[in-house]
C-alpha cells in the first residue's frame, strides 16, 4: 500500500482550512501529523478519508486516484475522537455489525469480531454496551470495528485526547503494538509534539492550512526548516524536558 | 474537478428532497389552514364583530378571568415547585402524579368537577350549606386554575430544578438575608422563563372554551362566542375574526420564546442545596397536600357522580350510569376516540421523527426554516386551528371522518414531541451517520439499526403525549366531528347540555382511567428496559 496527496486543497466559503498539502506515506508506516488547534488537521483527514470533498488536489492510493471515491470504497478505516461506537449494541455486536451487512456469512462475520476481540483483550468485555466500558476500552472496541474490515490505512482524529495522562500513555505503547501486530499503516493527528515524537516514523508539521516538514522525528529535531517548526516544536519541547529535568536530573543536552 | 453529478448527489446527501417533501406537507397542515382562515374575515364581519357590545363585554371577561386565573396558577405553581425542588418532603413521587392527574382529562370536566361540588346540589354546597352560585365569574376562575396549575408547576420545577445552587451557599455564609437572596439570585434567574411561562398559562387559559362554557354561565368569554357563533351556528366569518384575536396572545408568547433561548443554557445542577429552617418542610406539605386535596375532590366529584344511584338522594353503588352512557352511543365513541389517538400517536410520532431527523441532523440553511415551521405550531390554538380545518374541509369527503382528527389532533399537538426528538437526537453522538458511510454501512440502516433504538424512551414519551392529550382534547375536534366520528371527549358537554351529570362524570372517569394506563404502562416499559440494562452490563 502506498498513500500519495498531492496539492490537496480546500476552502469553506472564503476560509482557506487546507493549502495545497502534499505527502506521501508508506506501507506499515506510522505518520503523525503535528499543528497547533485550527490549523486544519482534521479537515486533511477528513479529506483523505472521503468524507469531505477536496477543492483542488488528488488522493492516490496504489497507483488509483480515490480523491472522489465513497468512504466506504476506500479500504480505509477511521477512529474519530468520540469514538462514535453504537450505544445501543454490545462490544461484540458493534465490531461484527459491518461484516454482516457486508453480506459476510454470519459465522464469518462473528469469527472475525470474536478473534479481534480476544487479540485486542476484551474478551470479558464482550457482552458489554460501550457505555460501562473505560476510554481506554472504548478506544480499542472503535480499533477493532476499523479492523474488523481489514483497512490498509487507518486514521485517528486525535483519539487520546478525552483521556487522562495515565491512560494516554498506556495507549501510545498499545497503538504500537496494534499495528505491529496487524502490520498496518497509520496516520495520527495529535497537537501535542511529546506525544508525536514517542509514536511516529515520521511527523508531518503543519502550519495554519499550510504542511511545513515531513521527516523523521529525529531529523526534525536536528534540522528544523524554518523557526516555525524550530519554536513550535522543538523549543516546546526543550522547555516541557527542562521543566522536569530539574526533578530527574536529566541534562538539557541529553534530547539530542 | 466536483462533477455535476457529484454535486446533485452532495445535494441529495444533505436530504434536500426529503427536506422540500416534509416541508410540503408541513405548509399544506399547518400554514395553508391558517392563512385560509384568515382570508376567510371580511370588512364587514370584521367591524361587526368590533364594534359589538357583546365583543367587547366577552373580551373584557376573558382578559379579567384569565388575568387572576394565570397569576394563581403561576403562584401555586411556584410554591408546588418550591416545595418539590427546594424541600425534603417525603413521597414526592407521589405528590407529582396526583398534582399532575388534571392533565389528563379535559378543561370541561373541572368545571363539571366544580359543578358536582358546588352546584346547586354540590357536595359541599350541602356539606356547608353555602349558597353563593359557582356559575359565574369565579367558577370561570376556579376552573381554570384546577387545569392550568399543574401546568404550570411541571414548567415551573423544570427552571428550578437546573438553578445552580452555589451563589446561595455563598450568600448564606455571607449571611444575606433570605428576602434579599430571592431578589438578588433567584429573581434575575427566573426572570425571562417565567415570563415564558406566564404567557404559556394566559394562552392555554384564554383560548379554552370548555370551563367557562360548562361554569360560566350568563359570563362568557371569547372562546365560547367562537364556539357558540362557529359550532352553534356555522358563522365561521364571526368566528375567523375572534379567532385572529385568540391568535394575537399565542403568536406573542411563540415569539418572545423564539427570541428567548437562553434557558436551554442552563447546566444542570445535580447537587441541590438547601438551608434547613424549621418552617420549610411544614410549608412544603401544606403546599402539596392542599394542591393534591384539590385535584383528589375533583376526582372524587366524578367517582361519586358516575358509581352513586342517584346523587344526593341514593348513595347506593350502581353501574347503571355506564350502562346508560354505553348505551347512548358511548362505547362506540369511545372506540372512535382509542383510534384516533392511536392513528394520531403512530402518524405523529412518525412526521415528527422524520422532520426532526431533517432539522437536527442533517443540517443546512434550509433545515431552519424547516425547524421554525415544525414548532409554529405551538402559536396556534387548538379552536384557531379547528376553525381553520372546517373552513377548509367542510365540503370536502374527508370531513366527518376519524383521519382528518387525525390530521388535526397532529397538528395541534406536533411541537412538543417534535421538540423531544430534535433534543434527543441532536445529544446523539454527531458522527455516526460518518462511521456508516466509512463501513459501508448505508444511512436507513444507520437510522434504524443505531439512532432509532437509542431514543426508543423519547419515542415512547412522544407516543404517550399524542395519545394522552388526543383523549381528554375537545377544541380542535369539535369543529370537525359528526355523529360517526366523534371522540367521547366531547361527549362531556352534551350530556352536560341534557343535565346528565352522571354520564358526563362516567366519560370524564373513562378517559382518566385509560389515560393513567397509558402513563403506568410507559413507566413500566421503562422501569424494565433501565432494569434489564443495568443487569447486562453489570
Ligand atoms: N465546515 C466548515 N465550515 C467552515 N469552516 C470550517 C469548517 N470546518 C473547519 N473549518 C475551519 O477550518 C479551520 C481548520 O479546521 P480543522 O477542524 O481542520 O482544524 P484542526 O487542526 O483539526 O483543529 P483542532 O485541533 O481544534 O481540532 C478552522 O479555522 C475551522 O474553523
Ligand atoms: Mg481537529
Amino acid at each position: 500500500m502506498k498513500l500519495e496527496v498531492k496539492n490537496l486543497s480546500k476552502t469553506f466559503d472564503t476560509k482557506e482550512a487546507v493549502k495545497s498539502v502534499s505527502f506521501g506515506v508508506e506501507a506499515g508506516e506510522f505518520l503523525s501529523i503535528l499543528g497547533p488547534s485550527g490549523c486544519g488537521k482534521t479537515t486533511l483527514l477528513r479529506m483523505l478519508i472521503g468524507l469531505i470533498t477536496p477543492s483542488d488536489g488528488q488522493v492516490i492510493k496504489d497507483g488509483v486516484d480515490i480523491t472522489n471515491a465513497p468512504p466506504s470504497q476506500r479500504k480505509m478505516g477511521f477512529v474519530f475522537q468520540n469514538y462514535a461506537l453504537f450505544e445501543n449494541m454490545t462490544v461484540l455486536q458493534n465490531i461484527e455489525y459491518a461484516l454482516k451487512i457486508k453480506k459476510e456469512t454470519k459465522a464469518i462475520a462473528r469469527e472475525t469480531a470474536l478473534r479481534l476481540i480476544e487479540k485486542m483483550g476484551l474478551t470479558e468485555h464482550k457482552d458489554k454496551k460501550p457505555n460501562s466500558l473505560s476510554g481506554g476500552q472504548q478506544q480499542r472496541v472503535a480499533i477493532a470495528r476499523t479492523l474488523a474490515l481489514n483497512p490498509d490505512v487507518i486514521l485517528f482524529d486525535e483519539p487520546m485526547s478525552a483521556l487522562d495522562v495515565a491512560t494516554r500513555l498506556a495507549l501510545r505503547k498499545e497503538l504500537k503494538d496494534i499495528q505491529k501486530e496487524f502490520n498496518t499503516t497509520m496516520i495520527y493527528i495529535t497537537h501535542d509534539q511529546e506525544e508525536a515524537f514517542a509514536m511516529s516514523d515520521k511527523i508531518l508539521v503543519m502550519d495554519t492550512a499550510v504542511a511545513v516538514q515531513l521527516d523523521t522525528p529525529e531529523n526534525i529535531i536536528k534540522h528544523p526548516v524554518n523557526d516555525y517548526v524550530k519554536n513550535f516544536v522543538v523549543e516546546n519541547l526543550k522547555i516541557k524536558i527542562e521543566s522536569l529535568s530539574k526533578y530527574i536530573g536529566v541534562a538539557e543536552g541529553d534530547i539530542e | 474537478m466536483v462533477t455535476l453529478k457529484q454535486k446533485m448527489r452532495s445535494l441529495i446527501d444533505k436530504g434536500l428532497m426529503s427536506k422540500i417533501l416534509i416541508g410540503i406537507i408541513l405548509l399544506i397542515l399547518i400554514v395553508v389552514p391558517i392563512i385560509r382562515m384568515l382570508v376567510y374575515i371580511d370588512k364587514e364581519s370584521f367591524e361587526n364583530v368590533f364594534g359589538s357590545k357583546l365583543f367587547v363585554n366577552n373580551l373584557i371577561n376573558s382578559l379579567t378571568s384569565t388575568a387572576v386565573a394565570t397569576v394563581i396558577s403561576i403562584v401555586l405553581g411556584y410554591l408546588l415547585a418550591w416545595a418539590i425542588t427546594r424541600t425534603d418532603i417525603k413521597c414526592k413521587y407521589l405528590f407529582t402524579i396526583l398534582i399532575t392527574l388534571p392533565m389528563l382529562i379535559p378543561s370541561i370536566s373541572h368545571g363539571m368537577g366544580l359543578i358536582i361540588l358546588f352546584g346547586n346540589n354540590g357536595i359541599i354546597t350541602r356539606l356547608f350549606g353555602a349558597s353563593n352560585s359557582i356559575y359565574g365569574f369565579w367558577g370561570v376562575v376556579i376552573g381554570s386554575v384546577l387545569y392550568s396549575f399543574p401546568i404550570a408547576f411541571i414548567m415551573i420545577a423544570d427552571i428550578l430544578k437546573y438553578e445552580d445552587q452555589s451563589p446561595y451557599e455563598a450568600a448564606d455564609v455571607l449571611g444575606i438575608p433570605k428576602i434579599r437572596q430571592f431578589t438578588a439570585i433567584t429573581y434575575p434567574y427566573i426572570r425571562k422563563p417565567m415570563i415564558s411561562v406566564v404567557f404559556a398559562v394566559f394562552t392555554m387559559i384564554v383560548t379554552d372554551y370548555g370551563v367557562p362554557l360548562s361554569v360560566g354561565g350568563k359570563f362568557k368569554t371569547l372562546p365560547v362566542m367562537l364556539y357558540e357563533e362557529a359550532v352553534g351556528q356555522l358563522n365561521y366569518s364571526v368566528g375567523s375574526v375572534i379567532g385572529l384575536v385568540l391568535l394575537v396572545p399565542a403568536i406573542a408568547a411563540f415569539l418572545f420564546d423564539l427570541f428567548n433561548k437562553d434557558k436551554g443554557n442552563a447546566s444542570y445542577v445535580q447537587r441541590s442545596y438547601h438551608t434547613k429552617t424549621k418552617w420549610r418542610d411544614p410549608l412544603g406539605y401544606t403546599v402539596v397536600s392542599v394542591c393534591s386535596l384539590m385535584v383528589i375532590l375533583v376526582v372524587f366529584s366524578f367517582v361519586i357522580q358516575a358509581f352513586a344511584k342517584s346523587y344526593p338522594r341514593d348513595l347506593s353503588f350502581t353501574l347503571e350510569h355506564f350502562e346508560n352512557t354505553f348505551s347512548k352511543k358511548g362505547g362506540k365513541f369511545l372506540v372512535n376516540s382509542i383510534l384516533i389517538a392511536l392513528f394520531t400517536s403512530v402518524f405523529g410520532v412518525a412526521l415528527a421523527t422524520t422532520t426532526a431527523y431533517l432539522t437536527a441532523r442533517m443540517q443546512s440553511k434550509s433545515s431552519r426554516l424547516l425547524h421554525l415551521m415544525a414548532i409554529v405550531s405551538l402559536a396556534i390554538p387548538g379552536l384557531v386551528l379547528g376553525l381553520a380545518y372546517v373552513i377548509v374541509f367542510k365540503k370536502s369527503f374527508f370531513y366527518g371522518t376519524i383521519a382528518i382528527l387525525v390530521l388535526v389532533n397532529t397538528v395541534h399537538f406536533f411541537a412538543s414531541p417534535y421538540l423531544m426528538i430534535y433534543n434527543a437526537f441532536g445529544k446523539l453522538n454527531e458522527n455516526l451517520e460518518e462511521v456508516g458511510q466509512i463501513l459501508g454501512i448505508s444511512r436507513p440502516r444507520i437510522i434504524f439499526n443505531v439512532i432509532l433504538p437509542q431514543s426508543k424512551y423519547t419515542l415512547i414519551e412522544m407516543f404517550s403525549y399524542f395519545f394522552v392529550n388526543c383523549m381528554m382534547t375537545i377544541s380542535a375536534v369539535s369543529f370537525l366531528a359528526t355523529s360517526a366520528n366523534r371522540p367521547i371527549s366531547l361527549l362531556i358537554n352534551q350530556f352536560e347540555t341534557y343535565n346528565m351529570m352522571e354520564c358526563a362524570a362516567v366519560v370524564a372517569l373513562l378517559i382518566l382511567v385509560i389515560n393513567m394506563l397509558m402513563k403506568a404502562i410507559v413507566y413500566l416499559i421503562k422501569k424494565v428496559g433501565s432494569k434489564y440494562v443495568d443487569k447486562k452490563s453489570i
